[in-house]
C-alpha cells in the first residue's frame, strides 16, 4: 500500500458522493441499446432451448458415455464466479479491511446474478424440467444433488439479502432524491428501504443484522462449492475421486470470482464514471488479492495433478495422459498457463495491476476458469471404469451441438441482464459507507 | 524405378502369401512330440469326463465328434476331430496342436490342465475305429421307446437326489434306460450350477443317485430349485423336470437395502445424515428468518430517537 502514491484528495462532500453516484442511475446513454441486444440474443436462444424443451437431450451432443456436458462444466463456472460475493463483502468485510467498501456491492450482484443463473443452468440440463420438484419431494439425504440444490438456493438468499440491506441506507436516499423515476421504482425504494433514517438505533440494529449474515455466509459459501465438487468427487472415476476437491474448488472459485469482480469493477468505472471512487488503488489491492487466490490454487493444481501423475495408477494413467499430452492438452495447459501461472508472473509487477491490463488479464482468467471447468467435467467421463462394448462412434467423443452452445449463451446473457437491471436501479457504490469511511457526516431525512 | 518398386511389392505379396499358406497347412510337430503317449486308460469315466470338457471348449469350433459340423471358419476350417481322418494322428501329435494351436485354433497350454486335455484325446479315440487297443465305450443299445419319462425322488434327510429315466416300448411296456447321461443342476443367482459329479450315467434300473453338497445354500427354508435333464437333446429330444425341494441349507440373506446406509433409499438414510442434512437446514433458515424478522423491525425504530 505504501509504494503507492497516496490517493490524491477528492475534496469529496456529500452532496457530490450523491450526485455521482446517482447520476448513472438516471440518465446513461446506450444502456438501452445494450439492454435491447442482450434480449435479442436471449431470444433467439430462448428458441434454442425451445427446440431442446420439444425434442428433448438428443439436440444436445450428450450421449451414454457424456451425460455432463457442456451444461454442468457451465454450472460450475457460474457457482463458482458467485462465490466472489462471500470473498470481498463477507471474509474481507468481517476482516474488517475497508478498501473493499467501493466493491463490495458490485461483488454481491455479480455473486446474485450468477448464483442465480447457475441454479437455472441446472434447470435446463433436465430433459424434463417439469420433474425438477422430484429432486425436493423424492431426493435421498445421501445425495449431493438434494444438498446442492439446498445450498444454491440458500446461498442465494443470503447474496440477496447481503445485497439488500447494506443497500437500506442508500435506498432511503434513492427514495428521497429519485423523483422523476417510474412509480414502481419509487415503490420498490419505499418498500425497501424500511423507513430508515439512520436512527442510532436503526443503525446498531442493521450492522448487526449485516454482521449475521457476514458470517451465516461463509460455512454456506464454502458448502455450496464444496457440495457442487462432492457431486464429482463422490463417485469413483478418474480424475474425479480425489480427496481434496472441495478445497480445489473453492480455491479456483475465489480466482474466478475475483477475476470476475475486476472486469465488473473496470466496465462500471468507465461507464458510470466512477474513477474517484472505484480508483487505481482498488485495481492495485485487487491485483495483489489476485495474486494470493491464485497462488493457493496453483498449490491445489500442484497437488491435484503432480501425485496421482507421479503415481500414475492404472485408470487414472489414460485420463492424466490425455490431459497432459494428448486430446485435452492444449485446453488444460492453456487454462493452467493463461488462466492462473501466467496471470501470477504478471501481477506480481505495479505496472500490470493498473485497471486496464488488469482487466484484460481477468478475462484470461475467467476464460481459462471457464476451460478448466469443462476439463474437469468432460474427459473423465469419456474414460469410465468399465467401457460401454460396441458403442456408435458418437458416443465415445464429445462436441457441444450449436443447440447446446446456445443455451450456454442464454445463461450468459441472462447474468449480465441481471447484472445491468440491478445495477441500473440501485447504486452501485454504497453511498452513506463510503462517506462513512471518509468520515463525512450526513443526515437521511424521512 | 516405378517398375521396381512394382515388382517389389508383388515378390513381397507373394511371399506374405505362400508363407501364410504355409503356415496354414503345416503344424510341424516335433518328432519327440510324436513320441508322447497318453497315461489315461479309455475307462467310461474318463471319456464321459473328456466328453464334457470337450463340450464345453471345443465343440463351439469343431461341433460333434464324427458329425462333421464344424464352423466354417476361414482361411483354415476346424477338422472333425471324430473323423477317421483325423485319428489317424497319434496322440501325442494331437496333444501337441492341443497344446500349441494355430491360426483361428487357440492354444491351450494354460487354460486346461495335462488330465483335461488327455480326458479330451481318450474321449476322440473312442471315435477310432481302426485302433486296436482303444476300447469303445460299452455302446448300450436300448430299445425303440417314447413317452420317455424322467421321475425324481428327493430324500430330504440324506441329501439325495434319485432320477430315473424310462420310456414306452413298442409293445407297451415301460422300460429303464441306461446309460444315458444325465445332468443335475441347481439354479444360483447367475445361472446353474452343475452338481452331476462325473458319473451320471444312468444304471440298468434308469437310475442315476447323486449327493447334493452339504453346504450349498439355499433360501431362509433352504429351498433350492433343482433342474434335472438328459444331457444329450440328440437321444429323445429336451427332457428335462425341476423341482423346488428344500435340500438346501437355510440361509438368511440379508438385502443390502434393509439397512440405513449410504446406497439405501431416503427411508433408509443413515440417521447421522439426516440429522445434518435437517438440522443445518434448519439452524441456516433459522438464522435467515431471524434476520427477515428483525428487517420489519426497523421503520419501528425510527420513531423512538434515542
Ligand atoms: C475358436 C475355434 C476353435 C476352438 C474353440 C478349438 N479349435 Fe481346434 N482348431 C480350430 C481351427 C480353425 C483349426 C484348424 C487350424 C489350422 O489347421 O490351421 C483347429 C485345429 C485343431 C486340431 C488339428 C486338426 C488337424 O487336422 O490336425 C486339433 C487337434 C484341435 N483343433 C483340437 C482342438 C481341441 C481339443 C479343442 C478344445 C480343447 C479345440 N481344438 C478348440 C479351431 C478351434
Amino acid at each position: 500500500m505504501n509504494d503507492l502514491p497516496e490517493q490524491k484528495e477528492t475534496n469529496l462532500s456529500f452532496e457530490k458522493i450523491k450526485k455521482d453516484i446517482l447520476r448513472p442511475m438516471q440518465n446513461h446513454k446506450g444502456l438501452e441499446l445494450w439492454i435491447a441486444f442482450l434480449l435479442t440474443v436471449l431470444s433467439v436462444c430462448a428458441w434454442a432451448y425451445y427446440v431442446q424443451l420439444r425434442d428433448g437431450l438428443g439436440v444436445t451432443g450428450m450421449r451414454d458415455y457424456v451425460s455432463w456436458g457442456l451444461y454442468i462444466a457451465n454450472f460450475v463456472f457460474f457457482v463458482a464466479v458467485s462465490l466472489v460475493g462471500m470473498l470481498i463483502s463477507s471474509i474481507l468485510g468481517l476482516l474488517r479491511i475497508d478498501w473493499i467498501t467501493p466493491i463490495s456491492r458490485i461483488a454481491e450482484i455479480i455473486a446474485v446474478a450468477f448464483v442465480a443463473v447457475a441454479g437455472l443452468v441446472i434447470v435446463m440440463d433436465m430433459g424434463r424440467p417439469d420433474r425438477v420438484i422430484n429432486v425436493m419431494i423424492h431426493g435421498r439425504f445421501q445425495s449431493p444433488i438434494l444438498w446442492d440444490v439446498t445450498v444454491i438456493t440458500t446461498y442465494l438468499t443470503i447474496s440477496l439479502l447481503l445485497l439488500i440491506l447494506p443497500m437500506i441506507p442508500d435506498l432511503a436516499i434513492c427514495k428521497k432524491e429519485l423523483k422523476k423515476t417510474s412509480p414502481i421504482l419509487k415503490k420498490v425504494y419505499n418498500i425497501l428501504s424500511f423507513g430508515y433514517i439512520n436512527t442510532p438505533s436503526q443503525h446498531k440494529h442493521l450492522h448487526k443484522m449485516i454482521r449475521t449474515l457476514m458470517i451465516l455466509i461463509v460455512p454456506v459459501g464454502l458448502a455450496i462449492h464444496t457440495v457442487t465438487s462432492w457431486l464429482f468427487a463422490s463417485t469413483l472415476r478418474n480424475g474425479w475421486d480425489t480427496t481434496i476437491l472441495g478445497p480445489y474448488f473453492v480455491a479456483g472459485a475465489f480466482v474466478a470470482g475475483a477475476a470476475a469482480l475486476i472486469v465488473g469493477m473496470y466496465f462500471f468505472r468507465v461507464n458510470y464514471k466512477l474513477q474517484d471512487y472505484i480508483t487505481d488503488l482498488h485495481f492495485d489491492k485487487m491485483g495483489k488479492l489476485m495474486v494470493a487466490v491464485c497462488l493457493v490454487y496453483l498449490y491445489f493444481n500442484l497437488n491435484e495433478f503432480l501425485v496421482p501423475g507421479y503415481k500414475m495408477k492404472t485408470g487414472d494413467d489414460i485420463h492424466l495422459k490425455e490431459l497432459f499430452t494428448g486430446h485435452w492438452a492444449i485446453m488444460f495447459w492453456s487454462s493452467q498457463l493463461l488462466g492462473n501461472i501466467i496471470p501470477i508472473i504478471l501481477l506480481v509487477t505495479k505496472k500490470f495491476r493498473k485497471p486496464l491490463p488488469i482487466m484484460i488479464i481477468s478475462l484470461f482468467i475467467l476464460a481459462g476458469a471457464w476451460v478448466k471447468r469443462y476439463v474437469i467435467v468432460i474427459p473423465t467421463l469419456l474414460h469410465p471404469h468399465l467401457p460401454i462394448q460396441n458403442v456408435p462412434e458418437n458416443f465415445v467423443n464429445y462436441s457441444p451441438s450449436a443447440i447446446e452452445i446456445s443455451v450456454t449463451v442464454f445463461s450468459f446473457a441472462l447474468a449480465l441482464l441481471i447484472i445491468t437491471v440491478l445495477a441500473k436501479i440501485f447504486p452501485v457504490v454504497p453511498i452513506c459507507e463510503t462517506a462513512d469511511n471518509k468520515g463525512i457526516k450526513y443526515k437521511i431525512e424521512a | 524405378m516405378k517398375n521396381t518398386i512394382k515388382i517389389i511389392a508383388s515378390l513381397f505379396l507373394l511371399f506374405v502369401f505362400t508363407a501364410s499358406v504355409a503356415k496354414g497347412q503345416d503344424w510341424n510337430v516335433p518328432a519327440s512330440a510324436k513320441n508322447k503317449q497318453n497315461p489315461y486308460e479309455a475307462s467310461t469315466k474318463n471319456i464321459s469326463s473328456g466328453k464334457k470338457i470337450y463340450n464345453i471348449n471345443c465343440k463351439s469350433c469343431h461341433g460333434d465328434a464324427g458329425m462333421g459340423n464344424m464352423l466354417p471358419l476361414q482361411p483354415v476350417a476346424p477338422s472333425d476331430l471324430g473323423s477317421q481322418a483325423f485319428l489317424i494322428q497319434g496322440d501325442g501329435e494331437i496333444y501337441y496342436k492341443i497344446n500349441k494351436g494355430q491360426g483361428a485354433m487357440p492354444t491351450f497350454e494354460k487354460t486346461l490342465s495335462d488330465e483335461d486335455k488327455w480326458m479330451v484325446i481318450t474321449y476322440l479315440r473312442s471315435f477310432d475305429k481302426n485302433k486296436k487297443e482303444s476300447k469303445q465305450v460299452a455302446e448300450v443299445v436300448n430299445p425303440e421307446v417314447s413317452d420317455v419319462n424322467l421321475v425324481l425322488d428327493i430324500n430330504n434327510e440324506e441329501k439325495k437326489i434319485n432320477a430315473n429315466l424310462s420310456g414306452v416300448t413298442e409293445k407297451g411296456d415301460r422300460v429303464a434306460l441306461q446309460g444315458i447321461e444325465l445332468s443335475i443342476k441347481v439354479k444360483r443367482s447367475f445361472g446353474y450350477l452343475d452338481i452331476s459329479g462325473d458319473d451320471a450315467y444312468t444304471n440298468e434300473k434308469g437310475n442315476v443317485t447323486i449327493q447334493f453338497p452339504a453346504d450349498l445354500p439355499g433360501d431362509r427354508e433352504g429351498h433350492v430349485n433343482l433342474l434335472v435333464k438328459v444331457t444329450d437333446d440328440a437321444y429323445y429330444g429336451e427332457v428335462s423336470v425341476d423341482r423346488i425341494s428344500s435340500i438346501g441349507l437355510p440361509t438368511d440373506p440379508v438385502n443390502p437395502l434393509d439397512e440405513r446406509a449410504m446406497w439405501g433409499t431416503r427411508a433408509n438414510a443413515p440417521i447421522w445424515i439426516i440429522l445434518s442434512y435437517v438440522g443445518g437446514v434448519i439452524s441456516i433458515w433459522g438464522v435467515i428468518f431471524l434476520v427477515l424478522f428483525q428487517l420489519i423491525q426497523l421503520p419501528k425504530m425510527a420513531k423512538n430517537k434515542e
